[in-house]
């Protein structure tokens, strides 16, 4: 089967969004224990922040990217200071804590809901459902969100890159997402490495938020969709490895995007609603093959990619 | 010097430790001897505050440090190797040197990794291996590196020698007495190999189900007519 471009290039976008969230929601399981199950509107959240300086102040989306990445960083430490880790501090289960994140997921909905009135109430114009393709560009024959998400997601990468192996904050980070105990034996305060963790899962999940408008509509609910994908794309990578997230959103966000696609050339644009379906049926299928996720995977004994290896 | 006083610690609600009253003397070695279980390794995790403290006081020079969070425990100037899990396996062996002198400065941190090297010379080999991939001797011998690359007064290692070959055993039993008359470190020591332990010790004790048994100087417990039973019930 073949693809048109502007497909491959959807795909790619939407690939490199995910990989953000995905990201995120794995350093925060590891360094926190928690299944961040308001990821999908902390992106929202970001989508709003872009679509407020639009209509306000007339800045471009891509030029909002640095303001979301902060209040975004601002959004997550807030959730962890101020409802997560007073439940951690009460030994509570991951149950809880996963509860926790649906009920904040809900006030979330709510007050982007409250605030996409508002906002359109100001601007008079419709705020609760909006998209930002009619302000793209394109450059040369290719659209400038292509390019954006690529050139978004090579720094945020490289920067991760730099920051866990060649700082001493992030040797310490890794430190103590390995064993935190023994982090603190050799002084590192793990409180500050949980805190950051939770802003760099917040201002990841914004930036993404902030593009993904150029993507697909954006309505209040959009968070709570997205989720899945989220999800699927780091249980798929083993929910234990940035690298896994990485992998995973890669897998997920592709399969899903020309899957469905595939599947809407034969059966029609109807089944453009579920999409999710798809990364859900990848993720099964990933969990019957590998139930500790790909990073999980011993590959060097696996005997037919030996034979291609050596 | 650092005092317990009255210590009653576990885990959450289970009760280990009963009444611990213990004096570690500066500039010594304090052995801390007991049969498996009896709550030696949780002793050393009470001190540096990784075990629930139900009752009682951790003093240290005098402060009262129960409360104190472990990392800063480290900056204090205590130091402690725990028994298990005393390595990062998914970090180099390099990182892990530098991890251990997390609060120190720069060119401090090179003299510390420094003079870590000079003692086991045999890890420079293995600088950018990860340390999950080294042998158990090897391993132990990182753990002890990063143990001497934290600037510490006070060192608490939980069974150094265990792993190890009688040889190297025999090695960082010398080292550990050079650590206290070089640099004048105190040492509070945990060992299985207790003959060994208490002939290098200055002071000991002996710990049977969480209270205390003996104490008093190493020789002593040596000498003690009793100490071919303690032994037995130590060592089975
Ligand atoms: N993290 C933990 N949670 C609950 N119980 C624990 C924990 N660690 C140790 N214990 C229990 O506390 C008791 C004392 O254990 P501890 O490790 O202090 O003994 P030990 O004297 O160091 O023994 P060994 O010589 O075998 O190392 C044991 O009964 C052990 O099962
Ligand atoms: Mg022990």
């Amino acid at each position: 089967m073949a693809f048109e471009a502007e497909v491959l290039e959807g795909a790619i976008i939407y690939s490199n969004l995910l990989v953000l969230l995905s990201i995120g929601l794995t350093i925060t399981y590891i360094t926190t224990a928690v299944p961040n199950f308001a990821q999908g509107s902390f992106a929202v959240f970001g989508s709003y922040i872009a679509l407020t300086m639009l209509r306000l102040f007339g800045i471009h989306p891509y030029y909002s990217i640095p303001i979301a990445l902060i209040f975004g960083g601002l959004l997550g430490v807030a959730v962890y200071l101020f409802i997560l880790k007073p439940l951690i501090d009460r030994e509570a289960e991951i149950v809880i804590l996963m509860i926790a994140t649906l009920a904040l997921d809900l006030i979330l909905l709510g007050f982007l809901g409250a605030y996409s009135d508002y906002l359109g109430g100001i601007t008079k114009k419709a705020a609760k459902k909006f998209i930002f393709t009619p302000y793209d560009f394109n450059i040369g024959n290719i659209s400038a969100i292509f390019i954006v998400s690529i050139i978004v997601i090579a720094i945020i990468l490289a920067s991760l890159f730099l920051l866990l192996y060649k700082t001493k904050f992030g040797v310490a980070l890794r430190a103590s997402m390995e064993n935190p105990a023994l982090a603190e034996i050799m002084g590192v305060n793990v409180e500050y490495t949980r805190i950051f963790s939770w802003f760099l899962s917040g201002s990841l999940a914004t930036v993404a938020g902030c593009l993904l408008p150029f993507r697909q509509e954006i309505v209040p609910l959009t968070g709570s969709i997205i989720i899945v994908s989220i999800f699927a794309a780091s249980i798929v990578g083993g929910l234990a490895s940035i690298y896994g997230a990485l992998i995973g959103g890669y897998i997920v966000g592709i399969s899903e995007s020309l899957v469905t696609y595939q599947l809407s050339t034969i059966l029609g644009s109807g089944v453009l609603v579920y999409s999710k379906v798809v990364s859900l049926i990848v993720l099964v299928v990933m969990l019957i093959l590998a139930p500790q996720g790909l990073t999980g995977v011993k590959w060097r004994k696996i005997k037919w990619l030996k034979s291609i290896l050596s | 010097m650092l005092q317990t006083k009255r210590l009653n610690a576990g885990y959450k609600e289970l009760h280990i430790l009963f009444d611990v009253d213990a004096t570690i003397n500066s500039k010594g070695i304090t052995a801390v001897v007991g049969p498996n279980g009896s709550g030696k390794s949780t002793f050393l995790k009470a001190i540096f505050g990784l075990a629930t403290v139900h009752s009682g006081k951790v003093e240290y020079n005098g402060e009262d440090i129960t409360k104190v969070p472990p990392h800063n425990r480290t900056k204090m100037g205590i130091a402690y190797l725990p028994q298990v899990d005393n390595v990062f396996s998914n970090l180099t062996v390099e990182e892990n040197l530098k991890i251990a002198g997390y609060t120190l400065e720069k060119t401090e941190l090179k003299d510390r990794i420094d003079l870590a090297l000079d003692v086991f010379p045999e890890l420079q080999n293995f600088m950018k291996r990860k340390a999950g991939t080294l042998s158990g001797g090897e391993r132990q011998f990182l753990a002890i590196a990063t143990a001497l690359v934290r600037k510490s007064e006070f060192l608490m290692l939980d069974e150094p020698t265990a792993q190890l070959s009688p040889k190297f055993a025999e090695h960082v039993f010398d080292k550990i007495v050079e650590l206290r008359d070089k640099l004048k470190l105190t040492i509070l020591l945990v060992e299985q190999n207790v003959q060994r332990a208490l002939e290098i010790s200055d002071n000991a004790y002996l710990l049977v189900s969480g209270r205390v048994a003996f104490d008093g100087k190493a020789n002593e417990l040596l000498e003690h007519e009793k100490f071919e039973k303690l032994c037995m019930g130590i060592q089975d």
